[in-house]
């Protein structure tokens, strides 16, 4: 569900999806392929993004990827996601610190 | 093979069924991996079969009709958990169990596998009937006036792949009960279903209409109050069929049985309902009561012996160990067996998620399930584990076994036996986490002595205003909702599920996740403090009104 | 226009099909087209001469007309054609013809496919409601199968 973003100083937009085969959350990265981990997400200006998302999601199911939209980040290494939901979604749920997604291979 | 106690046996016709049930999924999967079907087709016909695609991975809800499990399929549970998993499941508050980390492409082998054990994932989720619910202690309680299990299974089969009711405006949620003493929140489903014996030996049915929690939580209102058992399957046939012709489909918030009844009125929606009934052909709708018994001899009635001595044996049992005393005063019922109880299993431990449960806790609960009740499981809409008919004389014995696997909590009914969703951890609904909360509040309240101190105290958490956690119906309930990415949640107090069903009052703002907490532990203390002779938390509220626990809530250091 | 033939009766096409409220002014139209929203019973005065009914998905997830195919068969009797048209998936198949329908319009895409329609019509021995078709039980209980 794609939420309003207004981006803050410091802020860009990433891609994300989740994989059609296993429901994992994926990041969308300047490679063209979508990984799991936030780290090699590609980092995108707002004024930019349109045109990479609207590319992206007609590629979605040839990528096998579910659900395509952006989100905001704080730009450092590694990008952090700005809302609680996105930083869930990046590094797994809070009340299993062993499915960290930074655990897995 | 023996007939599993407490819910139907599958015979071959019934085991064809699913294996084409699976068959048909299988297509479906394959058609999406392809390109033929869309997400957007996709998505309901996978939920009409049990599976979302959550936050982090897929979810499988496999259907558990009217909460009962026999000992071979609770196992095979657990090992599904194992294989293809993450080695524990989740009982959630519709009496099902949910799979958090299931890929699409396992689904239709671990369907197989179910289906081995007579379970499958049917209309667990989806916009038709769902599973149907029922009395957590049916065919135990001493205080019950029919078995509502046979009738459950009568619903369960008669909505199974429902040619005309598969594409309702929404979902549809069905309880059933045959107690007078509501367990199942009849009121609070779409169709709340109250059994009691009728004047000629078969049952009478009073049918209740339109309530829900969600959005717009409203209390059910009587349609009928005494349809025969004959009529049971038409009534349905036409309550259904005039939601489907006239119930909103133009906003999904509003498209809920309860919005068309609101709209219309409860005596409006009688009428159309009747004539309905006056068009159709009734004998062709008709339940006869050959396909009762057809189905009732589907069940198999456990042969309840107890020696003579077991009452005494366990009020000893009782005088000698307090702690064991303690177990056995919130965590049994009385059965309708003098030498029998039952028994329900908290999966609440103190600062554990609610409704969890490890693979290996689920097998020793079979194994339990097997020396102490039939092997007989049931599951509650409360997220615990009954086991409905356990020997007096043997209660120690099944307490010492819960024990060696943390399953020996004393707290049900008590502000412990937390309800929760899954919250924002799992969920791509939710707005906040609820199970965080869930396990503070549970750290906050883990002495026994307290809680029982505390006494009766509901506490239902949801994540998001689809109120999966039930919160307008907790005594106290809160209800996450998200302001600019961060969480809050929002307290209500007074609602209560059982008989006299209300809805929670708002007491104020919405708090911050770090905050609450605190704020429900002033509210406990506000209500210890104030309360008078052995009133319970609900009496002191509807005493003194809401103003103080307000006032306590947002009291700020 | 590619149809599909749901059951044993052969789909009719008709070059004149009119909305329930033309009808009154057609007296030569014998099909009309049902949008999910409109009340079955107002095809009532026309039963007669109407040889077709065809109803319109506006997408697949709107089930009225589920339920306007069996109140045309079980209310009205009408014993003409019923068709279904619109958004609508093979996976429904058995579904529209449990509640009356015989024929459907075949989607343009994928979805299209008469292998795909027919294999749905057999994917399932039997069934635990009754239907508006002909059926006798299965074993004891519910279970009833189509009686052919």
């Amino acid at each position: 569900m794609k939420r309003p973003v207004r981006l803050e100083p410091g802020q860009k937009l990433v891609l994300t999806a989740n994989r059609l085969l296993d429901g994992r959350t994926v990041w969308w990265g300047a490679d063209g392929t979508w990984d799991l981990h936030i780290g090699r997400a590609s980092l995108l200006d707002a004024e930019d993004a349109d045109a990479v998302l609207a590319r992206v999601v007609a590629e979605a199911q040839r990528d096998g990827v579910v659900g395509v939209y952006d989100t905001a980040v704080q730009a450092a290494v590694p990008p952090e996601p700005v809302t609680v939901r996105e930083k869930i979604r990046a590094h797994g749920p809070t009340v299993h610190p062993e499915f960290a997604v930074e655990t897995d291979q | 093979m023996s007939l599993p106690v407490g819910h139907y046996q599958y015979d071959r016709i019934d085991r064809d069924f699913l294996q084409a049930r699976i068959a048909e999924f299988e297509g479906q999967v394959q058609r999406r991996l392809d390109g033929t079907l869309s997400e957007d087709e996709f998505k309901p016909l996978r939920l009409m079969n049990g599976l979302y695609l959550q936050l982090h991975a897929y979810m499988l809800r496999v259907a558990i009709p009217y909460g009962i499990l026999d000992s071979r399929q609770l196992r095979r549970l657990g090992e599904i958990a194992r294989r293809y998993d993450r080695d524990y499941g989740h009982f959630t508050t519709r009496q099902n169990i949910q799979f958090n980390w299931i890929r699409l492409e396992d689904t239709p082998a671990i369907l197989r596998e179910l289906a081995e054990v007579d379970m499958h994932a049917i209309q667990t989720s989806g916009n038709c009937i769902r599973n149907v619910t029922a009395d957590e202690y049916a065919g135990a309680a001493a205080d019950e006036l029919v078995d509502p299990r046979v009738h459950a299974e009568i619903l369960r089969q008669w909505s199974t792949l429902h040619p005309e009711f598969t594409f309702l405006p929404r979902k549809f949620k069905i309880a059933i009960s045959g107690s007078p003493n509501d367990r199942v929140a009849a009121r609070f489903h779409d169709i709340g279903i109250l059994a009691r014996p009728g004047e000629d030996g078969a049952p009478v049915f009073r049918i209740f209409v339109g309530g829900g929690l969600g959005r717009t939580p409203i209390i059910g209102e009587e349609l009928f109050d005494s349809v025969r058992e004959e009529h049971l399957l038409a009534t349905l046939e036409a309550i259904v069929r005039v939601y489907n012709a006239h119930g909103r489909r133009d906003n999904i918030y509003k498209a809920r049985i309860k919005i068309l009844v609101q709209a219309i009125g409860v005596e409006a929606y009688r009428e159309a309902v009747e004539a309905e009934l006056a068009q159709m052909n009734l004998e062709r709708y008709r339940l006869t009561p050959e396909a009762v018994a057809a189905i009732r001899s589907r069940f198999a009635v456990p042969l309840l012996e107890a020696p003579a001595d077991a009452d005494a044996v366990l009020a000893e049992q009782r005088r000698a160990d307090p702690i064991f005393d303690r177990w056995v005063r919130s965590n049994t019922h009385v059965h309708r067996d003098p030498g029998h109880i039952i028994a329900t299993i908290s999966l609440k431990p103190a600062g554990g998620i609610p409704g969890d449960a490890t693979s290996a806790q689920i097998g020793r609960l079979a194994d339990l399930a097997d020396a102490y009740s039939f092997g007989e499981i049931r599951i509650t809409h409360l997220q615990n584990v009954v086991l409905g008919h356990v020997r007096k004389d043997r209660l120690r014995d099944l307490w010492l076994g819960l024990a060696e696997v943390g399953l020996a909590e004393a707290n049900i009914g008590l502000i412990g036996d937390i309800v929760a969703c899954p919250g924002l951890d799992y969920c791509a609904l939710a707005n906040a986490r609820s199970i965080p909360i869930a396990q503070k509040l549970g750290a906050r309240f883990a002495d026994t002595a307290l809680q029982a101190e505390i006494g009766a105290l509901r506490i239902n958490i949801s994540g998001c205003i689809n109120a999966c956690g039930h919160h307008h119906a907790g005594h106290i309930g809160l209800l996450g909702v998200d302001k600019r990415g961060e969480e809050f949640f929002q307290l209500t107090v007074g609602g209560r599920a059982e008989n006299g069903a209300a809805i929670g009052t708002i007491l104020g703002a919405a708090l911050p996740e770090d905050e609450t907490v605190d704020a429900i532990a002033r509210l406990v203390d506000c209500y210890l403090g104030r309360r008078e002779g052995g009133e319970t938390f609900l009496d002191t509220l509807t005493r003194l009104g809401h103003e103080p626990f307000r006032e306590a809530a947002y009291e700020t250091v | 226009m590619k149809l599909f033939e749901l059951g044993e009766r052969t789909a009719q096409v008709h070059d004149v099909l009119v909305t329930v409220t033309e009808l009154a002014d057609r007296d030569d139209a014998r099909a009309v087209l049902l949008e999910s929203a409109d009340d079955p019973a107002l095809v009532k005065p026309y039963l007669n001469r109407l040889e077709l009914v065809v109803l319109r998905f506006p997408i697949f997830r709107d089930g009225r007309g589920f339920t306007q195919a069996r109140e045309l068969r079980e209310y009205l009797r009408f014993s003409g054609e019923i068709r279904a048209e619109g958004h609508i998936l093979p996976d429904q198949a058995a579904f529209l013809r449990r509640c009356g329908v015989d024929s459907v319009v075949l989607p343009k895409n994928g979805n299209g496919d008469p292998a795909l329609w027919e294999k749905q019509l057999r994917q399932f021995p039997v069934a635990y409601q009754r239907s508006v078709l002909p059926e006798r039980s299965v074993g004891p209980g519910l279970r009833v199968e189509e009686a052919s």
